[in-house]
């Protein structure tokens, strides 16, 4: 009998698109806790699971190629399975793409932890004619392997099962992959050399390691033991003269080919000779001129039906909301507090007033075409464009986010490979135009002075954006990371995924942005009740009417602005008396307000996302910046309009 | 077609052709990478398309699809055996 309430720790590793997701949200549904490893800007997704008797804590780590310490995911993976010795690694395994996930697979069988082995969308793969006899594959690697369609939540239950029934017994016999003759010398060699020291990682792949010149460990032997370097120096060099390159890749060599022993032994291919569905829709999505037709006919049409349902939404909430506050006012009275108090409520009604209309359904829809499989097609096909502005094609998705809200926008940066990228797309991304830009676009211009210019001002924006691109590339240095990427198939969206992707994203927005949206809020409207707020606006006036051409009033709005940068229109019509704006102010003004409006700052929001991920420094040296660059352009600009109207 | 056997970067193979990969003139970090990948020398690549504007390559490698940036590509040689 098992003891009651077991603890079982399990990570679950695999390469990018392998469906790492998918069966961590299979296992691990709602008990989530999605945060960042600690210093870093990587998501860390934790997660429980109640199943017979047992407590299965999952860690999904980040989805990655190998085990050598080219980026940071790949550092965390591997010091956390050395350091934490999880009871089990799951391997998950793309079957579609066995040869490349086998690689993989080696590495996490050098560092000796317990696997096993989920050979993942085995329906895609037999579609393809791939056929992998499991009964020999699991003898090849000596460790259990479980087939199954995690989209579906086939061979879960399996998959738990086999943890549970491993969990506690001695679990390690799996295969030791062995590699050519003289490599297995040089292993056989340092290993006998460290076989008398102390360290928390397995000797041979120390040993690898070292052959491999891995930075980190030949860091860590060095200070312990610098002889064994000097050996491993001339035993790189012995295996360099045989076979002409450098080492690391003499072992990745022997690692592929012994991945392509297994595969020859345990695998049937059934070559099909009609094009298939995927390929068609394949070269349709990704072709020079229907794909980037069809792109455009995508992404239209999602901002158009976001934009619509969304202010539909927003408006409805609008009614409801101020009903509320009448009945605030009569209930609790008008008092310096109550007023404060309301305009705490207020900031987060507000936060669900972007939230509900505009992120939600925004979310769903890019969750959905993210797991089709399109989103990488957009990359492919936007990343030369994005290279010339110092990032590469999957930038364009933290863009196409930003459109929505710069929120998640900012947050989405951290599929960017380098800090340098990360860093680079965030700032871009504050620049894009978001839904609540859209407002006022729309609000002012759209209505008063005309749709194409409300259209101009859309592409005026994505110019400033390549151009500050192009600079920022030169400010911060460095050269673009070179996009590398695999190329999903397309399969059918998985509804519950999507749910599960989009819940997650909703709640980091609101446990983000909700402490800064709701103190910056009741800060302001407390400046505001003071009597401040003219005495401020006549200090901002040499900006605001004498540079800028505007109300003197804007300085306020701008202010406001801050928190919701709809709120420059809302509160425009409230200080103006009228929300016919074509009386009050004249096309040049609103074309220079709503230029300023685009750039000026980012939204609270988006500051604590930059503050959080990038540090309060560089959050405010953005701010900053923007401030300086939106009123020296909104003065060009209303200059330059003169000569129009 | 198949005269020009000759060694070429991988962004002069055409489209829906083959190459065996003979190098990759680069740094030690960029090899480890596509050699993670599969991308050693002796490895037949396909290029199945290139985008738009000198943009990446879609590329397949022992069966899976791999997109590469154009600047990586051309530092990847290969010996063009024709189409497939």
């Amino acid at each position: 009998m098992a003891e009651n309430n077991q603890k079982i720790n399990i990570v679950l590793a695999g390469q990018g698109n392998a469906g790492k997701s998918a069966v961590f949200n299979y296992l691990t549904g709602l008990h989530q806790h999605i945060g960042n490893w600690a210093g870093k800007t990587i998501e860390k997704r934790e997660g429980t699971l109640f199943y017979k008797d047992h407590t299965v804590d999952v860690l999904d780590l980040p989805g990655i190629y190998s085990l050598t310490t080219y980026s940071e995911e790949e550092q965390i993976s591997r010091e956390y399975i050395i350091n934490q010795q999880p009871d089990f690694v799951i391997n998950i395994i793309d079957s579609t793409n066995l040869e490349r996930n086998l690689i993989f697979t080696l590495q996490l069988l050098e560092l000796g932890s317990p696997l096993i082995l989920a050979l993942n969308m085995v329906d895609l793969a037999k579609k393809k004619g791939v056929e992998v006899n499991v009964g020999k594959f699991q003898e090849k690697l000596g460790v259990p392997v479980i087939s199954t369609v995690a989209s579906r939540g086939l061979g879960m239950t399996r998959l738990m099962d086999k943890v549970i029934e491993l969990n506690g017994v001695g679990k390690n016999n799996h295969m030791v992959p062995e590699y050519g003759k003289e490599i297995e010398g040089c292993i056989a060699e340092l290993s006998g050399l460290l076989r008398n020291s102390e360290y928390r990682y397995p000797v041979r792949w120390i040993a690898i390691k070292l052959l491999e010149k891995d930075q980190e460990i030949t860091k860590l032997i060095e200070k312990s033991q610098p002889e064994i370097i000097d050996r491993s120096v001339q035993l790189t060099e012995y295996l360099e003269d045989i076979h002409g390159h450098d080492s690391s890749i003499v072992i990745a060599d022997e690692r592929i080919h012994l991945v392509a022993h297994i595969i020859r032994e345990t695998v049937k291919f059934t070559p099909r000779a009609i094009l298939s569905f995927n390929e068609k829709l394949d070269s349709l999505t990704t072709h020079k001129f229907t794909g980037y037709l069809l792109m455009t006919v995508i992404l239209g049409g999602m901002f158009l039906s976001v934009f619509v349902l969304g202010n539909w939404i927003s408006d409805w909430l609008d009614g409801v909301f101020s009903s509320w506050h009448s009945w605030w006012e009569s209930a609790v009275g008008t008092t310096f507090a109550s007023l404060l108090g309301w305009s705490a409520i207020e900031s987060v009604l507000a936060l669900i007033q972007i939230a509900l209309p505009y992120i939600l359904p925004f979310y769903i829809i890019l969750y959905i075409l993210e797991d089709w499989g399109y989103i990488s097609r957009i990359s492919f096909l936007m990343d030369n464009l994005m290279h010339k502005m110092g990032i590469h094609g999957k930038g364009c998705i933290s863009f196409v986010i930003g459109f929505g809200c710069n929120v998640p926008g900012c947050l989405s940066c951290r599929i960017m490979e380098s800090k340098r990228e990360r860093f680079i797309t965030a700032v871009l991304v504050t620049l894009v135009p978001c839904s609540a830009v859209s407002v006022i676009i729309f609000g002012l211009v759209g209505k008063y002075v005309g749709l194409l210019w409300a259209f101009g001002l859309y592409v005026f924006a994505m110019v400033v954006i390549f151009i500050a691109g192009r600079l920022s590339t030169k400010v911060v240095g460095g050269e673009p990371v070179e996009l590398i990427m695999p190329m999903p198939d397309y399969k059918t969206p998985h509804m519950r995924t999507i749910l599960v992707q989009t819940w997650d994203a909703l709640k980091e927005f609101i446990y983000i942005a909700a402490p800064i949206v709701i103190v910056s809020g009741v800060v302001i409207q407390a400046i505001n009740l003071a009597g401040w707020m003219p005495a401020i606006s006549s200090v901002l006036s040499p900006i605001t009417v004498n540079w800028l051409g505007l109300p003197a009033i804007t300085g306020i709005l701008l202010i406001f602005g801050i928190l919701r940068k709809e709120l420059i229109l809302v509160m425009l019509a409230a200080f103006l008396g009228t929300a016919n704006f074509g009386e009050v102010l004249t096309a040049q003004q609103m074309l220079t307000l709503s230029v300023v409006s685009m750039f000026y700052i980012p939204c609270v929001a988006t500051i604590s996302v930059l503050w959080n991920e990038y540090g309060w420094k560089r959050a405010m040296a953005v701010c900053v910046l923007e401030i300086l660059f939106a009123i020296i352009l909104g003065g060009i600009v209303s200059r330059l309009l003169n000569f129009v109207f | 077609m198949n005269s020009d056997r000759g060694e070429m970067s991988l962004i002069e193979v055409e489209d829906g052709q083959t190459g065996i990969i003979v190098s990759v003139v680069g740094g030690k970090n960029l090899t480890k990478r596509l050699a993670d990948l599969g991308l050693v020398s002796g490895t037949e690549i396909k290029v199945i398309r290139k985008a738009l504007f000198s943009g990446p390559l879609q590329v397949e490698v022992s069966g899976s699809r791999l997109v590469l940036g154009r600047g990586l590509a051309s530092k990847i040689m290969v010996l063009s055996n024709g189409r497939k």
